[in-house]
């Protein structure tokens, strides 16, 4: 398969655990990630590969080290497989603001 | 906000609350933005929304719909039945600055449905309910 494999990517706990770091904590090292995880830091790696390769981190050099970020866009399309009636409902208010715009304020 | 049973969607639009109540009970209006109905606002009147019938959630395209409660401009509650739902949709209204903060609740989803239950499975425990609907908050731009 071609696409990435978000839901692949969230079916493990500790890349979902991984992700949750990221997002109460923001940007850090790998070196910090691992702090929280009894594995070999190769292990945490390769868990941080899966989620790169399904878009949910990026990378970036700074110095000597490899900082870790969250990329949540690719999570629009779970959560939108998760809760149809949402989108629906979203797509629903979206139009009825369109509708709005054409009615005069009393 | 993390119940299961609920989805819950706001948005604010730029017009007063008697405005929006309008786009709201008036059933053409409502047939432009929302679908074909019979609407009319009396408590107790039962309508259908018409769209497009999908076999395989065993909906034939026809919600039958009932006037719960009415509170013009505040309060807007149906009943909303149709293949396997048996739910219910309220609107508030709230006057917000200039214009109005218009709160979507559709209720009464069946959390042990196969698929939600698959996919809470599939995330854990309240990962879906509590991180994936902050992340995904965190993506909504903010609004007025």
């Amino acid at each position: 398969m071609s696409e990435p494999d978000v839901f692949g990517a969230l079916a493990n706990p500790t890349r979902r655990a991984v992700l949750r770091l990221l997002l109460d904590e923001g940007e850090q090292p790998v070196q910090r990630l691992a702090d929280h995880f009894a594995m070999r830091r190769p292990s945490l790696s390769e868990h941080l590969r899966v989620l790169k390769d399904a878009g949910l981190v990026v990378e970036r050099p700074a110095g000597r080290q490899r900082l870790y970020s969250l990329r949540p866009e690719p999570l629009r399309e779970v959560a939108d497989w998760l809760d149809p009636y949402e989108r629906f409902w979203r797509a629903r208010l979206t139009a009825l603001r369109d509708v709005l715009e054409d009615l005069p304020d009393e | 906000m993390s119940d299961p049973s609920t989805v819950s969607v706001d948005q604010y639009l730029p017009h007063p609350p008697t405005t929006v109540w309008r786009a709201l009970t008036d059933s053409d209006l409502l047939g432009r933005w929302l679908m074909p109905n019979d609407f009319a606002p009396v408590v107790g009147h039962r309508f259908t929304f018409r769209t497009d019938p999908r076999p395989g959630q065993e909906f034939d395209g026809t919600v039958h719909c009932e006037v719960l409660d009415l509170d013009p401009p505040r309060l807007l509650r149906w009943a909303w039945r149709g293949g396997r739902l048996d739910t219910v949709v309220t609107w508030t209204l709230v006057a917000e600055g200039k214009g109005t903060r218009l709160f979507l609740d559709h209720a009464g989803f069946d959390p042990d449905d196969p698929v939600q239950q698959r996919t809470r499975d599939l995330l854990g425990g309240g990962w879906r309910s509590h991180v994936l609907r902050r992340l995904t908050e965190t993506l909504t731009s903010p609004t007025p």
